[in-house]
């Protein structure tokens, strides 16, 4: 499977892709950015930890490159509708976007984004020490690529059009010092999970057992997200055909439902914040979301269990599947400036930037900066890999229609459920019928 | 000087207030209209509206008949139902206590009126802070007795929650107004109430009441207007949730615009809105005008 993927994707990169030698130096060595020298680009920028500690980082390419950066910083969700305004006029203010793993097949369809092959391919702009075979495989497939299978999936057809960074995998953070109080051994499998969530709620007074996200909206859609495909269940299938009620589905949102039921107080409205701090401030014993919590899990100032924590693979319910998200770095087509744009996104990604965000807390997009020494000391560096194998790229369906499904359908009909409102069978069963007229209307079975 | 009686006479007034009527048909006009007009189109965000993308009635159509803006309607109405209630039986009472200058009152008042300053996506931040489960001062006040209710994550209590946000964040303003109309009454027709005999509720019942009332109905119908558009506070507390019990009808629409990106439907979604609180606004107008009852 990787190494079809991996082939796929050089095959459609090109070989301007796969030139890149290691390692690169700050500056713009070998390549001709002296001509963008005073130009000013206007990046949308999330409020975001990762992005907090890459920004620390910006007067730096500002000193080597000339180019001055102005950020327009908002919070993650509430980027789309201004990326969209922006990117839909003749020129928009934009000259790179930070961009959700779920709108990039949009975005491509709707010719938002400039095809960054070309751009690799212009040896005056590409960085000459710029290797991309050093990037994380599956973020680089999974936030990069668009138009293959399905329309966002690696393989023949996709392109590339972004540069994987503050990308994610799923892993799971267990409180040592509870399980070893109850004996129980670090979670291999959704059963040993399970088990041991209905332990704490029952012996630790005041803990929950897994923290989720599940507020109404596209928190509790994630918070499904992490149990259907390791349960096997699809949201649609390759025909497009809804799949929300299929009895892989229906187990997995009857896991879902017991891990709010034995997870913290009142986490049946938990956004990721919420769902995180629950984990940090000692009072759930499990979390099992996005490796983000790395960085906060040692922060002393964000954690009270920062000793107490150990990391294991997304467990094993039908399968091992883990989430594979998280943001990445375009070039909107319609910036005046493209090239400076394009300079700012290598610089930003490559090694040495990479390393030293990573160190402070960020989360890593290359290979070699898992390798390097001051990580491992702080990142648990061979769990990381573990989860990196099981990533999935089709986690979710990046189409075009999935944000309204997972925020007008699954966002409330899920949260319906988990607060006990509504059985689940005949809900999803209407989540499903819901999702079927959402793609009619979108046309998907025009015959 | 004589006043000339003649054409320019005539039009001076006009000229006058067209610069006023130009700005309004612009400014408030244009926009209804173009939401109007959009809501026959399926248009997504940043997209151009062209004829291929008329669907005339066809979106109102769709919206009425979903569940989901059924629901969000009626959780609305409820939702404007409560708050306008208890806002005015509090905002009456506090006005009727605090109306006297008594030691300190310029104080006390200047307080009262504070939670009415704060922009609402801060009201929604702070109540959401106070009605958390776990870092809640709610909750910890509660847990004195033992309990503690997962305010955010139960429907019931959830829509308690919006409820009470808005009561203290408004009961200011039916208190000021109200307040402003009781400090407005002749002072006569009261003595003439005591001389009567009257005890201090039936002054209040039978004189200040009533002298308030043409108040009371516009206070009841800017209330009533600005619930029916609440947004920000459940925004910012429960994104609408747990389910739909707290989607107030203009979240709903905010997130056909900005979440699901289609703008006619959205645009829909507001004309129901707009028919909805105008012909709210015209039931109460029509069952007692405070200008009708002044004759004018």
């Amino acid at each position: 499977m990787t190494i079809t993927r991996r082939t796929a994707l050089k095959a459609t990169l090109g070989s301007a892709l796969t030139a890149f030698p290691l390692p690169y130096a700050a500056g713009a060595a070998g390549t001709d950015w002296s001509k963008l020298k005073g130009q000013s680009i206007v990046i949308n920028w999330p409020s975001h930890p990762h992005f907090d500690i890459a920004k620390k980082l910006i007067p730096e390419f500002t000193a080597a490159t000339g180019i001055k950066v102005e950020l327009d910083e908002m919070q993650y969700l509430r980027m789309k509708d201004a990326q969209v305004l922006q990117m839909s006029k003749p020129q928009g203010d934009y000259d790179v976007i930070v961009y959700v793993i779920m709108w990039k097949t949009e975005y491509v369809q709707r010719n938002f984004l400039t095809e960054l092959a070309p751009l690799f391919a212009n040896d005056a702009l590409a960085m000459k020490d710029y290797n991309k075979d050093d990037i994380i495989t599956a973020y680089l497939e999974g936030l990069g690529l668009v138009g293959g299978p399905r329309g966002y999936l690696p393989g023949p057809g996709a392109k590339l059009y972004g540069i994987p960074y503050g990308a994610e995998c799923s892993v799971l953070a267990y409180r040592k010092d509870i399980f070893a109080k109850h004996n129980l051994a670090p979670p291999k499998t959704y059963d040993d999970m399970l088990a041991a969530a209905r332990t704490v709620k029952e012996k630790e007074p005041g803990m929950g057992g897994l923290t989720q996200r599940a507020q109404a909206g596209h928190q509790v859609t994630a918070g499904w997200l992490m149990h259907l495909t390791p349960y096997d269940g699809l949201v649609i299938d390759n025909k497009f055909e809804p799949r929300v009620s299929d009895p892989a589905a229906i187990k997995a949102t009857e896991v879902y439902k017991e891990f709010i039921d034995t997870g913290p107080a009142g986490g049946a409205a938990f956004d990721f914040g919420q769902c995180i701090n629950s984990f940090l401030q000692g009072q759930s014993a499990m979390y099992c979301d996005s490796i983000s919590i790395f960085g906060p899990a040692r922060d002393p100032s964000k954690s009270k269990v920062t000793e107490t924590v150990g990391y294991v693979v997304h467990p094993k319910a039908a399968k091992y599947s883990g989430e594979l998200g998280g943001f990445g770095l375009a070039i909107p087509k319609n910036s005046a400036k493209r090239d400076a744009a394009f300079a700012f996104i290598q610089w930003m990604t490559a090694a040495q930037q990479d390393v030293r965000v990573t160190a402070q807390g960020g989360q890593p997009t290359r290979w070699s900066t898992l390798d390097h020494p001051d990580v491992k000391k702080i990142y648990p560096v061979d769990t990381y890999r573990e989860c990196l194998k099981i990533a999935n790229p089709d986690w979710r369906p990046i189409i075009n229609e999935w944000t309204e499904i997972s925020e007008k359908v699954l966002g409330i009909r899920l949260s319906e459920i988990i607060t006990g409102k509504a059985p689940i069978k005949p809900t999803m069963d209407r989540a499903a019928a819901e999702i079927k007229t959402i793609m009619t209307r979108a046309g998907y079975y025009k015959t | 000087m004589k006043p000339s009686m003649g054409l320019d006479r005539r039009l001076t007034p006009y000229i006058f207030a067209a610069p006023a009527v130009v700005i309004m048909l612009f400014g408030l006009l244009y926009p209804v209209v173009e939401a109007f007009r959009l809501s026959f189109y399926e248009v997504r965000l940043g997209e151009q509206v062209t004829p291929q993308a008329f669907r005339g009635f066809a979106i109102f159509a769709e919206a009425l008949s979903d569940s989901s803006v059924q629901q969000s309607m009626a959780v609305t109405l409820q939702f404007s139902a409560v708050v306008v209630l208890v806002e005015m039986v509090l905002g009456v009472g506090l006005a009727l206590m605090l109306e006297k200058p008594l030691r300190g009152m310029i104080v006390f008042r200047t307080l009262l009126v504070l939670p009415m300053m704060i922009a609402p996506i801060c009201v929604g931040l702070i109540w959401r802070y106070m009605f958390d489960v776990n870092v809640g001062p709610i909750n910890s006040w509660l847990s004195v007795f033992g309990v503690k209710p997962a305010w955010l994550a139960e429907p019931g209590l959830a829509f308690f929650a919006i409820c009470v946000t808005d009561i203290w964040q408004f009961t200011p303003f039916v208190f000021i107004l109200a307040l402003a109309g009781l400090q407005g009454i002749d002072q006569s027709s009261i003595e003439a109430a005591k001389m009567d005999g009257a005890t201090p509720l039936q002054i209040i019942r039978y004189v200040k009441l009533p002298l308030l009332a043409p108040i009371l109905m516009i206070t009841i119908l800017m209330r009533l207007i600005d619930a029916l558009r609440g947004l920000e506070v459940v925004y910012a507390m429960t994104n609408g949730g747990p389910g739909l019990s707290t989607e107030l009808f203009s979240l709903h629409i905010y997130k056909s615009a900005f979440v699901t990106q289609r703008m006619g439907h959205s645009a829909a979604l507001s004309v129901c809105l707009l028919i909805v609180t105008t012909a709210l606004s015209a039931l109460l107008l029509m069952w007692s005008n405070p200008l009708r009852q002044k004759g004018r």
